[in-house]
């Protein structure tokens, strides 16, 4: 359809943008395989792989922040689906709640951290839960649980409402209906919203920072631990961010087609 | 008995109840409990070090951080950031997009790679900027290095400038997904009508594409603003605020004043200044969004 010169200049950039995306990442995991000598020479390509930074970091505890990361994400993300799911489906076929409800949903999706942050530290020390995960877990529930209904909002819009007619007069209770016949018609949903608000959790350093600060720290506060920068630390502190980095882009790739819907509450559909 | 029409809908109302009582309950714990209590620190000088019960100062901090220089420096530092960003995200999001709705070969591949960087973990993208960039040990001072040029990433009156490209790096796959999704939902026939009629490619762009676009677009738009003004985790990782205090944002000196100084009080009471300044944005985000889902 197009000409063949739009197409080579479509082509250079395409690529171009590629080269910028992957070399941060092909540059980590290379220094993730240096050693502090190999490291002082940022053009060496090809040596000879050392596995001494990965040893150190897994010896070094990072296996047990991801552990307490997936934790918190896992029952972060586990309560938003029973919950979210629940509300998003008669928030979109009865309108339950109201425009009141449906603003509240986005408004905690993106209400800076910083408002919440201070009261879940000071009830944390009161409640003598502080550098524990419980307060934690409370903090991304108030993003992860907005996140996760306002995506289903979006995805139970789209099954009919003759569905559930049908199961009513087959029957059903509407718990029932909702629970055997509508829900399965957003399973897909569902996954993708699960996936995405687990790696919501996942990501969250701020929060982290500030609850859990030392032997709770989950996993992108001990990434944030290499901050002191000595040479000798890059390696090990490479490989710490590709533990992080390499569960969720993969995750990604199986739900990046049902983000945008979930993301704009149905109102944009891929 | 028969059931009248008031009962059953009482029984509607009963049965939405129940579903909703789950996202209730958890809502009122994780967000309306932390969101009252951030209001009544942030009327008191509440602070870590202080032995003793806080006392009420009613309105106070906000007086305070209100004719606080270093707050309304944060406030400029972050928006000029989060300008330079989305404007940078906006441009290439969108020729990113077009070049992607074009592409056939490996098709699937390239967009899943291209779109990866929004899912890393910004700690991760700070720290491997910071690394990237550094004078010895970095691969971007080197390849300058190679062909004679030298620049200071993270010096005075460039630092600010770095930090918003770091955001472009990891954001501008976000601006992508939803300019594609956007471009891929636009009807062919207008565009095949155009293309008959012999309407130049640019022309068909500015009159029919962009405007079909511009829904998702300032959806987009409003959605990476709310997020870009939270900016913290490059900050943290590379220039914690300096050099001097230019890359001071609102996140960042919000913790400082709550973390490192311990000032729990003032620090929420610029928490709540931040969330009136952001809450048009949300409105707006919302009205956007709720007319289109209701349609």
């Amino acid at each position: 359809m197009t000409s063949r010169p739009a197409g080579v200049v479509r082509g250079i950039f395409l690529a171009t943008a590629l080269v910028i995306v992957l070399f941060p990442l092909v540059w980590v995991t290379l220094a993730s395989f240096k050693t502090p000598q190999q490291l002082n020479d940022p053009s060496l390509l090809f040596f000879l792989p050392s596995l001494d930074n990965w040893r150190f970091i897994l010896d070094g505890g990072i296996l047990e922040a991801a552990g307490r990361s997936a934790f918190v994400a896992g029952v972060t993300v586990g309560v938003s689906a029973i919950a979210g799911s629940a509300a998003a489906y008669v928030i979109s076929a009865y309108k339950a709640g109201g425009t009141l409800t449906r603003f509240g949903i986005l408004a905690a999706q993106v209400l800076p951290p910083a408002v919440l942050v201070f009261p879940f530290l000071t009830i944390a020390y009161m409640t003598r839960t502080n550098d524990s995960l419980i307060p934690l877990i409370f903090a991304h529930l108030s993003f992860v649980l907005p996140v996760v209904t306002w995506f289903l909002i979006g995805f139970f819009d789209s099954v009919p409402r003759s569905l559930e007619e049908q199961a009513r007069v087959d029957g059903f209770s509407r718990f029932k209906a909702f629970l055997l016949v509508v829900l399965p018609q957003v399973y897909p949903g569902l996954g993708a919203a699960i996936i995405f608000g687990f790696t919501l959790s996942w990501n969250d350093m701020f929060y982290g920072l500030i609850l859990t600060p030392t032997k709770s720290a989950i996993l992108p506060v001990a990434i944030a631990g290499f901050n002191t920068f000595r040479g000798v630390e890059l390696g090990s502190m490479s490989a710490a961010i590709l533990v992080a980095v390499i569960p969720v882009v993969i995750a990604s790739f199986f739900i990046q087609k049902r983000l945008v819907q979930g993301i704009s509450g149905g109102a944009v559909k891929y | 008995m028969r059931r009248s029409p008031a009962a059953t809908s009482a029984s509607l109302s009963w049965f939405q109840l129940r579903m909703l009582a789950p996202l209730i309950a958890v809502a009122s714990v994780a967000v309306g409990l932390p969101l009252v209590y951030a209001f009544y620190l942030s009327l008191t000088d509440f602070s870590l070090t202080q032995r003793g019960a806080a006392e009420l100062v009613g309105f106070a901090n906000y007086g305070a951080s209100l004719t606080n220089e270093d707050l309304w420096g944060a406030i400029g530092t972050t928006f000029t950031y989060v300008i330079i960003a989305i404007t940078l995200e906006t441009i290439l999001g969108l020729l990113i997009a077009l070049s992607l709705q074009k592409q056939e070969w490996a098709r699937d591949l390239t967009r899943a790679m291209l779109l990866a960087p929004m899912f890393i973990t910004p700690i991760a993208v700070g720290l491997t900027f910071r690394f990237l960039l550094n004078d010895q040990l970095g691969a971007i001072p080197f390849l300058l290095d190679s062909v004679g040029l030298n620049y200071d990433f993270l010096g005075s009156g460039k630092a600010l400038l770095t930090l918003a490209i770091i955001d472009v790096w990891q954001w501008t796959p976000f601006m992508v997904l939803l300019l594609l999704a956007g471009l891929e939902s636009i009807p062919k026939q207008p565009l095949e009508a155009a293309r008959v009629d012999g309407a130049s490619a640019f022309y068909i762009f500015r009159r029919i594409t962009f405007p079909l676009l511009i829904p998702v677009l300032s959806v987009a738009v409003l959605l990476r603003s709310l997020d870009a003004l939270k900016v913290f985790e490059y900050v943290y990782a590379t220039t914690r605020g300096g050099p001097g205090t230019e890359t001071e944002t609102i996140q960042y000196f919000t913790y400082q004043t709550g973390i490192q100084f311990f000032r729990l009080g003032e620090a929420s009471s610029m928490a709540f200044i931040l969330l009136l300044i952001v809450l048009p944005i949300i409105v707006f985000l919302f009205r956007r969004l709720d007319q289109r889902a209701s349609k």
